[in-house]
C-alpha cells in the first residue's frame, strides 16, 4: 500500500505544474514549513504524520509542538481515525514587536481510514514532547501465529 | 555531540523559529517536536549562539504506510549584538518548544529625556 497526498490540481491554470515543482522544490530546501490545508468548506491544516504497520498493530506519530493534550482530540467513528485539535497561537502583548514567524497555528485535522485488523476498542494514545502517538493494536485473530513444525 | 555508536551523520534542519521583542527582552520560540530537556544544548560563543538538539526518537519499529515527517536533528545560530545581555537568557522547555528569553542590557535601552518649558 502506497498513499500519497493528495494535491489539487487547477485545469484552467497553465501554471500549476510550475506551482507544484516550485512547491516541491521549496519543500525539498526545507523553505516552507506551513503544512498544506484540506477540506472543502472548513480549511483545516493537515499536519504530517507517520503511520508504521509492524506485527502487533499500527503507530500513527504527529508533531504537535506546543499543543496542550486538552486541545486535541483523538476519536474513532466506523473505523475511521480523526485526529482534530487547534494549535493556539502565542499570545504576545500589543506593544510586543514581532520579528519573525515560521510556526503555524490554527484548526487542524486528520482522518485516516483504518483496516478492518485494528482493535478499536483498545487504541491508546500518548504526547510526550510535541509528539503524539497513537496506538492502534491488531486484532489477536488477525496477528501472524507461529506454528512450530516437527521434523518427525 | 558526536557518537561514536552512530554510523551515519543525522539530517539537521533549522526549527521553526518566532522572534519578539517585548519590554527589554527578546524572545525566542523554537518548534522542536520530540527533544526533551536533556537533548538540548544551548551555548554562547562570543557573538554567536548556537542551539543544537537531537532528535531521540527511536526509529519505528515495522514498515512505514504513510512518511511524511522529517526525521532530523535540531541546529540553529543566532549572531546577537552587542545589547543582548549575555549572562541573562533564560531557557523553557515544555511541549516540544523552546523559549528562549534574552534580555537587553540596561544601558542599550533608550532613555526618555524630559524636555521643560523654559
Amino acid at each position: 500500500m502506497r498513499v500519497m497526498r493528495w494535491k489539487q490540481r487547477d485545469p484552467f491554470n497553465p501554471l500549476s505544474d510550475f506551482e507544484q515543482l516550485q512547491n516541491e522544490i521549496n519543500r525539498l530546501f526545507e523553505t516552507e514549513r506551513y503544512p498544506t490545508m484540506s477540506g472543502l468548506f472548513d480549511r483545516v491544516i493537515s499536519p504530517e504524520i507517520d503511520v508504521v504497520e509492524n506485527e502487533d498493530g499500527f503507530v500513527v506519530s504527529c508533531d504537535l509542538p506546543g499543543v496542550e493534550i486538552g486541545d486535541i482530540d483523538v476519536s474513532i467513528a466506523d473505523n475511521v481515525l480523526t485526529l482534530k485539535g487547534e494549535k493556539k497561537e502565542e499570545s504576545h502583548s500589543p506593544d510586543s514587536k514581532v520579528y519573525r514567524r515560521e510556526s503555524w497555528s490554527g484548526s487542524f485535522q486528520r482522518t485516516l481510514a483504518l483496516p478492518k485488523a485494528v482493535d478499536t476498542s483498545a487504541v491508546g494514545a500518548v504526547m510526550r514532547s510535541g509528539v503524539l502517538t497513537i496506538n492502534l493494536p491488531k486484532r489477536e485473530e488477525v496477528k501472524p501465529k507461529q506454528i512450530a513444525v516437527k521434523v518427525q | 555531540m558526536a557518537d561514536a555508536t552512530k554510523t551515519e551523520p543525522r539530517r539537521r534542519i533549522a526549527p521553526a523559529a518566532d522572534i519578539c521583542e517585548d519590554k527589554g527582552k527578546v524572545v525566542l520560540r523554537l518548534e522542536m517536536p520530540g527533544v526533551e530537556k536533556n537533548d538540548l544544548s544551548i551555548r554562547i560563543e562570543n557573538d554567536e549562539l548556537l542551539i543544537t538538539a537531537e532528535r531521540r526518537e527511536e526509529a519505528a519499529d515495522g514498515v512505514y504506510l504513510i512518511r511524511e515527517r522529517r526525521r532530523a536533528d535540531y541546529e540553529k545560530r543566532y549572531t546577537l549584538d552587542d545589547t543582548i545581555d549575555r549572562n541573562r537568557v533564560d531557557a523553557v522547555m515544555k511541549n516540544g518548544v523552546l523559549l528562549l528569553t534574552l534580555h537587553i542590557r540596561e544601558s542599550s535601552k533608550p532613555k526618555k529625556i524630559d524636555i521643560r518649558m523654559a
